[in-house]
This record gives C-alpha cells, sequence and structure tokens, in this order.
C-alpha cells in the first residue's frame, strides 16, 4: 500500500529531540507520516481531542504522571496508539499503559517496524502484486463508469454484490482512483469505452 | 509571544522573500504588494494597516515547516485571519483554480482526443465545486459565527469544533488528478503543457495544504479559547 499515512503527534519538552525525532519519521519508507509537535503538556489533551492523530509519541520522564487512560477517553479517542519516547530507565509499571517503545538510538529501520506492526502498515507480501487490471476487474470497471449500480452490475455479471465491490476496492487500490469522475478519465484514456456510451452523465 | 521566531517585526520584507519564497502568497493574501523597498516587517504592516503580530505569527507558522503546538497567539487580531483566509478563497476560486482548469483544457485538447476533454472536465469541476463548497461554508458560516463571538456572543448550540469535524480533506482530489496524470496518461512526445498543468497541480496542491494548516492550528484553537472564556463567563 503506497498510500497509507499517519497522523503523528510528538510531545517532548527539548526542541532538539522533539525535531530530530519528527526528521527521521518523514524518512521511514513506503508510509507517508505527518508530524505535529507538542510542546507544553498542557495543550496535549485539546490537540488530541480536535485532531485525533493515529499516534502519539510521550517521553514519560518528563510526564510521568501523563494519564494516558484518561487523554484518550476526555478526548473520545480510544484507538489511540501510544509510544513511550524513552532516554533512559523508567520505571516498568509506567509504561504498562503504552503499546510501543522508542529509545534515542532507534535507527529509522527500527521505528518503521514498530510503526509496521501496529498498524499492518508492510508493503511485504502485496508488493509483487501488479497494478494491471484482470479481465473481470476491467468489465466491472466498465460497468461503474457506464453508471450501473452495484445490484446491476452483478445482474449483469451474474455475480453477486459482495463479489462486485470486493472487485471494486481492489480496482479503487491498484489504480490508486477512488472517484467514480476519476475511473471515467481512466477508463477513457485506457480505451476501455467509448464517449458515447458514457455520453448521458457527461 | 515570548518563543523565538525566524522572523521579526525588523526583518526586512525583502529578506523574508529570499529566505521563503512561497511566503510571496501569504503577503499577498494580507494585502501588502511588492516593492517594498528596505522596509522592514513592521513599517510594511503599519503602512498598510496590517496588525504585524498576527503578520509575523503566520508567516513564522507557515515557514517553519514543522506543525508545532506550543502557545497560545492572545495577542494576534482574528479580524486580520479572517480577512487573510478570505483572500486566499478568493485567490483559489477566483484565480488558481480557474487558470489550471484553463491549461488543464489546452493540455488535453493538445492531445487531439475529444473525449479526453471532456472526462477532465467532469473531473475538474466536480473538484471545484467541492472545494467551492467548502470556502463558501468558512466564508459564510464559520467566519460570520467567529465575529458575533468577538462582540461576546456566544451561540447557543454552534462551536467552532463543529467546523472542524466538517473539516474534509479537499486536497485528496487533487491528488488523485495528479496520480491520474503521472500515471495513466497516455505519452506523446514532450509534454510540455502538460508538465505545466502538473507543476501548477502540485504547488497548489500544497497552497491549500498549508492554508488548511493555518485554520486547523492557528484560527481554531484561537477561536476555540474564545468560546471558552465565554462559556464560563455565562
Amino acid at each position: 500500500m503506497s498510500d497509507s499515512s499517519l497522523k503523528i503527534a510528538i510531545a517532548e519538552p527539548s526542541v532538539i529531540i522533539r525535531s530530530g525525532l519528527s526528521v527521521a519519521l518523514k524518512r521511514v519508507q513506503g508510509i507517508h507520516i505527518q508530524t505535529f509537535e507538542i510542546a507544553s503538556y498542557d495543550l496535549l489533551a485539546n490537540y488530541i481531542r480536535l485532531h485525533k492523530p493515529d499516534v502519539l509519541i510521550l517521553n514519560p520522564s518528563f510526564w510521568g504522571m501523563a494519564n494516558l487512560p484518561k487523554i484518550k477517553e476526555d478526548s473520545g479517542h480510544n484507538t489511540l496508539k501510544c509510544f513511550a519516547l524513552l532516554s533512559g530507565m523508567v520505571d516498568e509499571s509506567i509504561l504498562k499503559f503504552y503499546d510501543e517503545k522508542i529509545s534515542l538510538y532507534d535507527t529509522v529501520e527500527q521505528l518503521k517496524e514498530k510503526l509496521d506492526k501496529l498498524f499492518e502498515t508492510s508493503t511485504e507480501g502485496n508488493k509483487d502484486e501488479t497494478n494491471t487490471l484482470s479481465l473481470r476487474e476491467k468489465e466491472i470497471l466498465t460497468c461503474v463508469v457506464k453508471g450501473q449500480t452495484n445490484k446491476e452490475i452483478a445482474q449483469t455479471l451474474f455475480l453477486s454484490t459482495h463479489t462486485v465491490i470486493t472487485h471494486r476496492r481492489n480496482i479503487a487500490r491498484k489504480l490508486e482512483i477512488h472517484s467514480t469522475a476519476g475511473l471515467t478519465i481512466y477508463a477513457i484514456v485506457n480505451k476501455l469505452i467509448e464517449l458515447d456510451e458514457i455520453k448521458k452523465d457527461m | 509571544m515570548s518563543q523565538h521566531h525566524k522572523f521579526t517585526a525588523r526583518t526586512r520584507m525583502s529578506d523574508l522573500i529570499n529566505e521563503d519564497a512561497s511566503l510571496l502568497s501569504s503577503i499577498s493574501r494580507f494585502g501588502i504588494s511588492l516593492g517594498f523597498g528596505d522596509k522592514t516587517v513592521k513599517e510594511a504592516c503599519e503602512a498598510n494597516n496590517i496588525d504585524s503580530n498576527t503578520f509575523l505569527a503566520v508567516v513564522n507558522f507557515l515557514s517553519e515547516g514543522n506543525v508545532e503546538i506550543n502557545e497560545t497567539y492572545n495577542n494576534i487580531s482574528i479580524e486580520t485571519v479572517i480577512s487573510y483566509l478570505k483572500n486566499a478563497h478568493t485567490y483559489f476560486l477566483d484565480y488558481k483554480l480557474p487558470s489550471i482548469r484553463t491549461k488543464l483544457i489546452d493540455a488535453v485538447e493538445s492531445s487531439g482526443q475529444l473525449s479526453y476533454k471532456v472526462v477532465f472536465m467532469k473531473f475538474f469541476d466536480e473538484y471545484f465545486d467541492e472545494v467551492r463548497k467548502h470556502m463558501d461554508y468558512e466564508d459564510k458560516t464559520v467566519f460570520p459565527y467567529v465575529i458575533q463571538l468577538l462582540d461576546g456572543k456566544l451561540h447557543h448550540k454552534y462551536r467552532i469544533a463543529i467546523f472542524e469535524e466538517h473539516h474534509s480533506d479537499v486536497d485528496s482530489k487533487l491528488a488523485e488528478l495528479k496520480n491520474i496524470l503521472v500515471k495513466y496518461y497516455p505519452a506523446q512526445g514532450t509534454n510540455y503543457m502538460l508538465n505545466d498543468v502538473l507543476f501548477d497541480l502540485l504547488s497548489c496542491e500544497k497552497d491549500i495544504a498549508s492554508h488548511n494548516q493555518v485554520e486547523d492550528f492557528f484560527f481554531v484553537p484561537v477561536i476555540e479559547a474564545i468560546e471558552h472564556k465565554l462559556s464560563e463567563k455565562s
């Protein structure tokens, strides 16, 4: 998946560590990472409530009293993943609320592994998959572009609606095009369909 | 603002642009035109009746690249920010997007395929409509709400957080168009015109994204703080 993206908030008082980690995260391959730096604990809860990041990286030795369960509950953001940013020894009991730990000496590869583990963003496995559409997918794409509903496509091609939906999802993933208008362009420039076949919607 | 920032009131306007050319569009959205000679930020702002604190807060926020949430901007002029955001809307809707549209038409027409023009225009116009809807909502609902707020009137129901939730990602569709052109457009010769459109799309995508960041990380938190103060009073 080349379009996986993550919003990561870094809560750490040191500007050097904060910005350094932010730069390192942007070097992680295969994930588009947007970072947000939070310099003071007071602004943290409000930020999470408003912007709902995917990951919060927090330095427990500075804000050890940070009540993670409460932060998650107050912000209504229970799926938030929390990483502890460790610069030294920390009492293990503090770490039980964290999903993962990052050390100041982690490499970019290690950061990537840790993110992949939690978000299944790994590109291994589907790397070999070609982005060309199968014959069936092309048929379905043509129907979609003609403006047929999933139910109509299922009837025309003798498939279940469920199968049609799966195919459509695969088409969008392979082409990285999600809108019907975008798929229409794809179908026209690749000569899968002629303009007069879809003219009525244009 | 106690924090240390790159640009100060004594920075010369010309140095500011040399340092970060992308600030050009921000400067014009504040209503400051080129030809500032040796004027400093403070002088240029005063000459144009613009609150220089607000100007500095916005350009520093934009040029530092990293989104850093570390201060509450309590001495900025909300009116100035609103006029800045409105000017940006006008720029996108009345100038930038129509200009990209024209270039896109020229580029696909040069392919000699009539059908291309039809499908690309449909795509682009749908996108344009989405952006317009989004920006109209801000102009007609959000900003008037904020102006009421500045008069000390707290709406009984509406809150800026509602806007934040509805703040859909208008830039994802632009990325899709970019993707279609890069990956699927049939290769023909040198494609100068098409490359030109692509450059425009890319810079517009960035511009809209940073515009949205000013709204999300700069404008909204200040408004929330005002809401909070007012609701404590009542």
